[in-house]
């Protein structure tokens, strides 16, 4: 189970990733053409169908699949100067306060999004574009990544419960 | 309730849910739900979801992840060592010599991390230990490197200001162009503060005997110029209107693989290392912009920044003294937040009450930025002092008291650009013929 948990937020870590490179990939592309069009001629002009909602789609895919990560990481901002200084028992009640009421928001947010995503697949909602995406695709990214990030809430709080001290170590960044 | 009462409670449970370690973004957002459950008939969950995927899969948020993985390579390939070698050169005539290598190198790399305590930390590491061993007064190191690492949040490509842009609907190229000229005006004020303190007391700073020719000098900082080079393109190319940020944001990616493929010291790992850390970064930037977009709807939703325009509107302050309440307001906010959360912090709450006052919101973002700087190095929670103490081990207040100048010269930088908006509108006004 544990082993489990740790590979499925690595493995959306990963999914992630790959999709910031897929913007990239899909942004040069377009500026390469863009740049044969000024050299060549405008009868050279080609341009990747609906590029710009494609990398809005995996910015989605990519922001929401590595929240799960991200946490696990330690790389949410939250504000350490109070808890800092905080006894071991109010340090270990504030941390599970924290993550519970995570799991909450979370929770409540995947629920809804799920809805939506639903919905949108339902209804066969499409995007404007030149090449018309069904909505529920990119959604249904956004919806796991929220889902795996309640999963993450709760087995943090479960973590943490049980080795009775917090286990996730702060980033100090900006 | 009145509504600054209600403001006020909003405010307080917000900074409770802070401060007992609650992640800023589910903070955001349950604030946000809390005011619409309480305040408003609408349907919470419906509209959280809507907004969560509405604001997530813009064009222009795109830029986000591209800038930060341009910098996540750029800082692994061996940037900060040619910095110094790259910069000392120039510099050893000027007054203050090689306290302006902490300037300067702040300012190219800042453009090139768009986040300040990424600059203090890599340009620190190198530059706190060689100018100590040669001498230099520890306060003026500390000071210099303090103050010129919050130019990561002005100088284009600025995360930051992109932050500000998706929020509050302007355009992040104008925002990147108008960043420029007061970015360049405090590079000139700090240096020109070192150069007077090294002029009234010249005993201040060691002498530096080793000369270069200028073919010395080219060779030194040839593995600096296509840095430098990269970055010009990218900032000139949305200057000059042919590439969006989005655009550029993707050729800069392509382009620093290049350069750092090409320095040989860049591994298969490293890359894999970049990545990883520019999702991680973009992906907690992003949820905290879904937990503000969530509040700014929630608040539109139950009236209550409208009406707070209106109050603060019916006592007539003029524009001066709005902006210097909302300066120590900012300030002080800045104590206990990071930049990104003040910044959404405000877009949520404050900007009818900017619109209702005149302000432009272009100047406000720039403004907003300088002011975020400031808290940067301000105790208790400036990120830089953090970062500062960490490379050197020195208290944090003794390294508040060294970055008070630059502080200073910070407050008086939002100065000139009220008396004189054009610092801000000037380039971005081109941008329209």
């Amino acid at each position: 189970m544990r082993k489990m948990l740790d590979a499925l937020y690595i493995l959306s870590g990963v999914l992630s990733a790959g999709f910031i490179a897929l913007i990239c990939l899909v942004t040069s592309a377009q500026v390469l053409l863009n740049l044969i069009a000024k050299v060549l001629g405008p009868e050279y002009t080609y341009s990747i169908p609906s590029y710009a909602d494609f990398a809005g789609f995996f910015l989605a895919s990519a922001s929401f699949l590595a929240l799960a990560y991200t946490l696990t990481r330690g790389g949410h901002i939250r504000v350490t100067l109070m808890i800092q200084v905080f006894n071991p028992r109010l340090r270990l009640a504030s941390e599970v306060f924290s993550l519970t009421f995570g799991a909450l928001i979370t929770g409540f947010a995947t629920c809804y999004m799920i809805r939506l995503n639903i919905d949108s697949y339902t209804y066969g909602d499409l995007s404007f574009g030149i090449i018309a995406i069904p909505l529920w695709l990119p959604q249904l990214a956004v919806s796991a990544g929220l889902g795996i990030l309640t999963i993450a809430f709760v087995d943090l709080t479960w973590q943490t419960l049980r080795a009775g001290a917090p286990v996730l170590k702060n980033s100090e960044s900006e | 309730m009145s509504d600054p009462m209600i403001m006020l409670s909003l405010l307080v449970v917000l900074l409770g849910l802070l401060s007992i370690g609650v992640w800023v973004a589910i903070a955001l957002m349950s604030v946000g739900i809390f005011a619409m459950v309480f305040f408003s008939s609408a349907p919470v969950g419906q509209v959280l979801a809507t907004t969560i995927w509405g604001q997530s899969h813009s064009w222009a948020l795109a830029a986000l992840p591209l800038f930060i993985l341009m910098g996540e390579i750029l800082l692994r390939s061996r940037l900060s060592e040619d910095m110094f070698k790259g910069l000392s050169p120039w510099l050893g005539r000027l007054p203050g010599r090689l306290l302006h290598v902490n300037i300067l190198g702040c300012a190219i790399f800042a453009a090139v991390s768009g986040s300040s305590a990424a600059t203090a930390a890599t340009i620190g590491k190198m530059s706190v230990p060689e100018l100590k061993r040669r001498g230099y007064p520890e306060r003026l190191v500390i000071g210099t490197l303090a103050g010129s690492a919050t130019l990561g949040l002005l100088i284009p490509p600025s995360i930051i200001l992109i932050v500000y842009g998706v929020a509050t609907d302007q355009s992040i190229a104008r925002l990147f162009i108008a960043g420029i000229l007061p970015g360049l005006m405090l590079v000139g004020m700090f240096g020109g503060y070192v150069i007077i303190r090294a002029l009234l007391n010249p005993a201040l700073i060691p002498r530096e005997d080793a000369q270069f020719t200028l073919m010395q000098k080219i060779k030194s900082s040839r593995r600096l110029i296509p840095v430098i080079a990269l970055i010009a393109a990218v900032i000139g190319s949305i200057l000059a209107g042919i590439a969006s940020p989005t655009d550029a944001a993707a050729l800069g990616v392509v382009f620093s693989l290049i350069l750092a493929g090409a320095s040989g010291t860049f591994s298969r790992k490293m890359l894999a290392e970049a990545i990883m850390g520019a999702t991680v970064t973009s992906a907690m930037i992003a949820f905290i912009l879904a937990g503000a977009a969530f509040l700014t709807v929630s608040m539109g939703f139950t009236g209550i920044p409208r009406n707070l325009a209106a109050w603060i509107g019916s006592y007539n302050l003029s524009p001066l003294a709005l902006l210097a309440a909302l300066t120590v307001f900012f300030v002080l906010l800045g104590c206990f937040l990071d930049g990104i959360s003040v910044v959404v912090l405000t877009t949520s709450i404050i900007m009818p009450m900017i619109s209702n006052a005149g302000i432009d919101p272009l100047w406000f973002g720039i403004y907003l930025v300088i002011v975020v700087e400031m808290s940067q190095i301000t105790p208790p929670v400036g990120f830089n002092l953090f970062v500062i103490q960490g490379l050197t081990g020195i208290n944090i207040l003794s390294i508040a008291r060294s970055a008070l100048p630059f502080f200073i010269l910070l407050l008086v930088a939002v100065g000139l650009i009220i008396v004189w908006p054009q610092i801000v509108t000037y380039l971005p006004g081109l941008m329209n013929r």
